[in-house]
């Protein structure tokens, strides 16, 4: 009994670092917003009056942040599908036990350890007009080579969501790799002698128990694209005009431009709020259909 | 096993040979006091001006036996201002920061700074008459005064020599008029028979309101009321739209500047690429054009019908209200913006002394004499006066974007007017 209770008080001292960094940087600072996000509070004034749901009121009657959102729901629905199945593509290739493979692998998981200023210029270099890596190769083959990627409304989101896909490969594939790896080969033995293809084995073995790997990544995926932020800074400010706006675009204006923090604490927790919902929406669907349905 | 026994023992040495430095450097200085001081990344990159910066540095902390002087570089566009204020409120701010006049209000109007003027009224030694008296005054409010400018740079027009040669057009001369300088970029301006767009541009544009803002004030025109309060009746003002609209048309109409598609497609500086002819630039643009080997020559803007004017953007030392060591701060302070220090330190290009002293040594150059005289009408930045001005820039900008992508389905004076709305919401809240 002695040495139960002291095992106790060993358990609670292995957890208690995570748990006060993460309740002093973490669950403190998000209440603390909520708090916040229900006073008009700027960064720099002692007062702070109440006023209840006013931010929610105002951003939504703003058409800019609605817009953002749109463009937010925008690079969420394009890049995340894309991402996933890119990444999970790529693992399945490099999952192979082949000669020289770890090359390969090396050269996909680049980017990630990567600054995202860093890429966002290389990025940048890539997509100009004339000089550019893409015009110069359309200008060899004749094509129009004048198309200035960020600079064109409907371009430059496009842009930024193939940005996306090359970004986030790198710890994508790896999971999914480990995921693949992990699959006993006595599946596949069962199924090659079965007669299945190996597009058969792929849909029919890996896919099935790939799913908690691929619940996973999704939801780490979108979480991901809801923030997107950085390459929008760097490299178009939201332009051009305003179709790469994004919801955390916004949040950085009126904290850092207008040093309203209790709208940006708002606008933040409706952030929250819409990747909640979707997160939700995608381990509910995903259950059903993957995980339950999936072996069919 | 050996192997790992010998690695696991390097390691050991390694942890307590850092233990062992840390504490002797405690023990080395009890009474040590760092003297805290922020700045932003810039020329520092430059490794002669480093070296310059830290020789300075240490004189000073030979003056003061026992003193520490601890730079603390914040880098990154736009980051200076957030991290400062995040340290003011946190409680760990610096003693003593570089405060840029472009967004010098959200310092000076929350009580960020301390007050210098007891500071020079008690010292004798500090005579505030050696500062240009325009450029003290931007970090002045009423009676108080929030910094010591160190160096200045008004906005200026830069023209390249050789292209003005090989079109054999006379360069600029001071006081012009917006006609003479449309006559002069059509002139400058190259666009081959069935070309897209021009090979060369008579001027240069970029979409970054600090620098077409002048287009307003050299038309009489403004972003705001006098007081700072509102934008509606003057950033839609008559003489503003004016100046837009010649902005607009130098882009669409008379393809003397490039359009932002344009621009954006040369993907590098087009004056420094030596594909346009003039631009309207700072002075630590010259750093540039001088390692590039351009030969160019600096002139006041040209104006439409009022007094030459332009903007001046400024750097100075402030000592922050949270200081530990305020006194100690301003010492520095008068150290840093004192002749000795401002001669070596404007030799880099960056910027203008705003010690007349130091200034004086590059009298009799054209190029500086030519800043000089800028400097003697300039006005401060909305920044230095506006808190919310970041904001009204990024307005701004997204307001031309808006004009130039719609290609001229978007009136400029309904787009004014649009933008007026929305600046004077973002005042009023």
């Amino acid at each position: 009994m002695n040495s139960s209770r002291e095992r106790k008080w060993r358990g609670y001292l292995f957890v208690a670092p995570a748990t006060i960094y993460l309740a002093t940087f973490a669950f403190f600072p998000m209440v603390f917003a909520g708090y916040m996000s229900l006073h008009r509070w700027h960064l720099l004034k002692q007062e702070h009056p109440s006023v209840g749901l006013a931010n929610f009121a105002q951003m939504f009657a703003n058409p800019f942040f609605r817009n953002a959102i749109y463009n937010t729901l925008i690079y969420v629905v394009f890049s995340v599908p894309l991402g996933v199945v890119t990444s999970l593509a790529i693992a399945a290739l490099v999952a192979q036990r082949l000669r020289g493979v770890g090359f390969f692998r090396t050269l996909f998981y680049i980017p990630a350890v990567s600054s995202q200023v860093a890429i966002s210029m290389v990025v940048i270099w890539i997509l100009l007009p004339e000089v550019g890596l893409i015009n110069s190769v359309m200008g060899w083959l004749g094509l129009d080579n004048t198309t200035n990627f960020l600079a064109e409304p409907g371009w430059a989101m496009a842009a930024l969501i193939a940005m996306s896909l090359w970004i986030g490969l790198g710890p994508r594939m790896i999971i999914f790799m480990a995921g693949i790896q992990s699959i006993p080969e006595t599946f596949y033995e069962a199924a090659a002698i079965d007669g299945a293809t190996a597009w058969k084995r792929f849909r029919y073995v890996t896919l099935p128990l790939l799913a908690p790997t691929t619940l996973f990544i999704v939801v780490t995926t979108t979480i991901a694209a809801f923030q997107l932020f950085t390459p929008v800074y760097m490299m178009t400010k939201g332009g051009p005009r305003r179709t790469t706006d994004v919801v955390l675009y916004h949040i950085y204006k009126e904290a850092w431009q207008k040093f309203e923090v209790g709208m940006a604490s708002a606008m933040s927790y409706v952030l929250f709020a819409m990747i909640l919902i979707v997160a939700a929406l995608q381990f509910r669907i995903m259950r059903r259909g993957l995980i339950e349905g999936g072996a069919e | 096993m050996n192997a790992d026994h010998a690695h696991r023992a390097a390691v050991s040495v390694g942890v307590l040979l850092i233990a062992l430095l840390g504490g002797c450097g405690e023990e080395s200085a009890p009474h040590e006091r760092v003297l805290r001081v922020a700045n932003w990344g810039g020329a520092q990159v430059d490794p002669k001006f480093m070296k310059l910066e830290r020789q300075i540095r240490e004189e000073f902390e030979a003056q003061h036996p026992g003193v520490r002087v601890q730079i603390e570089q914040i880098p990154g566009e736009g980051q200076y201002a957030p991290k400062l204020l995040m340290m003011h409120v946190s409680g760990s701010m610096p003693d003593v920061i570089h405060l840029d006049a472009s967004y010098a209000a959200v310092f000076m109007d929350n009580n960020v700074l301390r007050d210098l003027k007891p500071y020079i009224e008690n010292d004798e030694a500090f005579n505030l008459d050696n500062y240009f008296e325009n450029i003290v005054n931007i970090a002045r409010r009423g009676d108080r005064l929030y910094a010591i400018p160190l160096d200045f740079t008004p906005m200026v027009m830069y023209y390249n020599k050789k292209l003005f040669g090989a079109a054999g057009v006379s360069y600029p001369h001071e006081g012009w008029t917006w006609d003479e300088f449309l006559e002069t970029a059509r002139k400058l301006t190259v666009f081959p028979e069935g070309a897209n767009s021009p090979r060369q541009y008579g001027m240069n544009f970029e979409n970054w309101m600090p620098s077409w803002v002048l287009w307003l004030w050299t038309n009489g025109g403004d972003v705001l009321s006098p007081d700072g309060k509102r934008a509606s009746g003057y950033f839609d003002g008559p003489r503003s739209v004016e100046a837009i609209q010649f902005v607009v048309d130098l882009m669409t109409k008379y393809r003397v500047a490039p359009h932002l598609r344009e621009s954006a497609a040369a993907g590098v500086d087009l004056f420094r690429s030596q594909r346009a002819a003039m631009d309207l630039k700072g002075h630590w643009a010259m750093i540039d054009y001088r390692a590039d080997g351009i030969d160019f020559g600096v002139v006041g803007l040209p104006t439409n019908g009022v007094a030459p004017v332009t903007v001046v953007y400024e750097a100075g030392l402030s000592i922050t209200r949270k200081a530990r060591y305020p006194d100690l701060g301003w010492e520095y302070i008068k150290f840093m913006t004192g002749k000795d220090v401002q001669v070596r330190r404007v030799a880099s290009g960056l910027a203008i002394s705003a010690n007349k002293q130091a200034a004086a040594q590059s009298a009799g150059n054209p190029v500086e004499d030519a800043f000089i005289r800028a400097a003697q009408y300039a006005r401060p930045p909305w920044g230095a006066r506006v808190e919310r001005y970041a904001f009204i820039e990024e307005l701004g900008r997204e307001m031309m974007e808006d004009i130039l992508y719609s290609d001229g389905e978007l009136p400029v004076r309904q787009a004014l007017q649009q933008t007026a709305k929305l600046i004077d919401a973002a005042l009023a809240e």
